[in-house]
């Protein structure tokens, strides 16, 4: 391969590999030495090029494909610092209707609040506040926000309605998670059943003296051991577990979503769907990754007409006067 | 719970009847307390609210006892029982205190005539503490 070959294809590989960041955000790998000295190879190769052929060693196109060289070597380098010294990823996990402040981007992070058929329908949104600017919906297509890819992770979540056995709403609190009095499970922790892990969450109902835990079951999961659960096949359930005060265990069920079950004098009702969280992770500055990209362009295009500009000088001096 | 921000509402069921929300007393004092009848400290804590409401009501005070989680019937009851006049709200879904991140029973808020929140309080307050939080806000025009 030759040297240009060579530049050329690394100055591709270094735009791909910094382009990814934005694409495909928040993977440990763009941290990795790996990846950080991938990045800096090209870049020194590049460099290399860019300098051997300033002094037209390689052509006019290899004069003119060091522009394309600056600009390549630009986009490493944004991406090498964005890997080096970027903050790693963040997710901040909010309860709905919460206002989170996320230092990381100098702003606000708007938790939209649910009930049970808007969470049953993956719905909600987180939204970014900054004061004198226009809010923005954040979904799950990462989107650029200065030096940060943000966009939404869905994860399981579930509504809990709690009834005593007159049928009277009981509340509903969460004594292990920072949203006490949140009827919405955000599954923060994990259960280990066999080689498999549940998302896995507890609530409790304080009037009655009730803590329940809940395992989380896909519908893939809970195809394999359901006996009669009413509810579609190819919807997700829960597995509760209600104990007392005393921690002695008075009930055990399975819940399809939305559906009430009666155990230890509750009658509950979980409606399961995904609740988003926000993913912040670092990113290539922008201005110089894009105009980096932009200068390899024109620097290649620059390179591809040497050829014709060659040939029109060499038929100008062979044309018959 | 983040003060200054503005204070969110939501339309819940009142005791007695109808709906209520916090926007609804726009232009006064208002102090939302978080409560539920299984809270022993919320129990404690009523007749301070209640009298807190008699003394200051005439000054542009409005005390909105907002339960968290239970039936009206049995937010009515308790209300009832106890002899409170301001008004009783009764949040099912528990709106209130999950927006306003309260990390416990009782939690007041106290927000602003321009409905901004002013500051929040965990916990079980005596009248003298309640008067002290609002005193200074009732007394400003």
């Amino acid at each position: 391969m030759t040297p240009r070959a060579t530049a050329i294809l690394l100055a591709l590989v270094a735009i791909g590999l910094t382009i990814a960041q934005d694409v495909w955000p928040a993977r440990d790998w763009y941290h990795s030495w790996q990846y950080i000295t991938l990045l800096a190879l090209a870049i020194i190769v590049m460099t290399g090029y860019a300098w051997n052929a300033r002094d037209g060693s390689d052509g006019v196109a290899g004069r003119r494909l060091g522009l394309a060289m600056i600009g390549a070597i630009a986009t490493a380098v944004a991406g090498v610092l964005s890997g080096l010294i970027g903050p790693d990823t963040v997710t901040v996990v909010g309860s709905p209707g919460t206002v989170t402040p996320v230092p990381d981007l100098g702003a606000a992070a708007f938790f939209a609040g649910v009930d049970p058929a808007s969470l049953a329908r993956n719905d909600p949104v987180i939204t970014l506040r900054r004061r004198g600017a226009d809010p923005i919906d954040i979904g799950s297509q990462p989107t650029l926000d200065g030096l940060s890819v943000v966009f939404t992770q869905m994860r399981p979540a579930a509504y809990v309605v709690a009834r005593d056995e007159h049928g009277n709403r009981l509340t509903v609190t969460q004594p292990n998670n920072p949203s006490f009095l949140s009827p919405v499970l955000l599954f923060r922790q994990q259960q280990q059943i066999r080689d498999k892990t549940f998302p896995m969450d507890t609530f409790a109902t304080p009037a009655v003296n009730r803590i329940a835990r809940v395992l989380y079951f896909s519908a893939a999961d809970l195809a394999a051991f359901r006996h009669g659960l009413p509810g579609s096949r190819d919807a997700a359930g829960a597995v509760l577990s209600v104990a007392d005060n005393a921690g002695n265990t008075r009930g055990l069920t399975i819940a399809a979503s939305g559906l009430p079950v009666n155990v230890a004098g509750l009658q509950i009702t979980i409606t399961l769907g995904m609740y988003p969280v926000l993913v912040i992770a670092s990113a290539p500055q922008p201005a110089v990754m894009i105009g980096g990209i932009v200068l390899f362009v024109l620097g290649c295009v620059w390179a591809a007409f040497a050829r014709r500009d060659r040939a029109r000088a060499e038929a100008a001096v062979l044309a018959p006067q | 719970m983040l003060a200054g921000a503005p204070a969110v509402s939501f339309d819940v069921a009142r005791v007695g009847g109808g709906s209520d929300s916090l926007a609804a007393y726009r232009g006064k004092i208002v102090l939302m307390n978080f409560w539920a009848t299984w809270c022993p400290p919320c129990k404690e804590e009523m007749p301070a609210l209640e009298q807190l409401y008699r003394a200051d009501r005439s000054r542009g005070l409005v005390i909105l006892g907002i339960d968290q989680g239970e039936s009206a019937a049995t937010a009515g009851a308790f209300a009832r029982a106890h002899g409170v006049t301001f008004p009783i709200l009764v949040d099912e879904d528990q709106q209130y205190a999950s927006s306003y991140v309260s990390v416990g029973l009782p939690t007041s808020v106290i927000v602003s005539r321009d409905g901004h929140v002013v500051r929040g309080i965990d916990g079980a307050q005596t009248f003298a503490e309640f008067q002290a939080a609002v005193g200074p806000l009732l007394a400003a025009k």
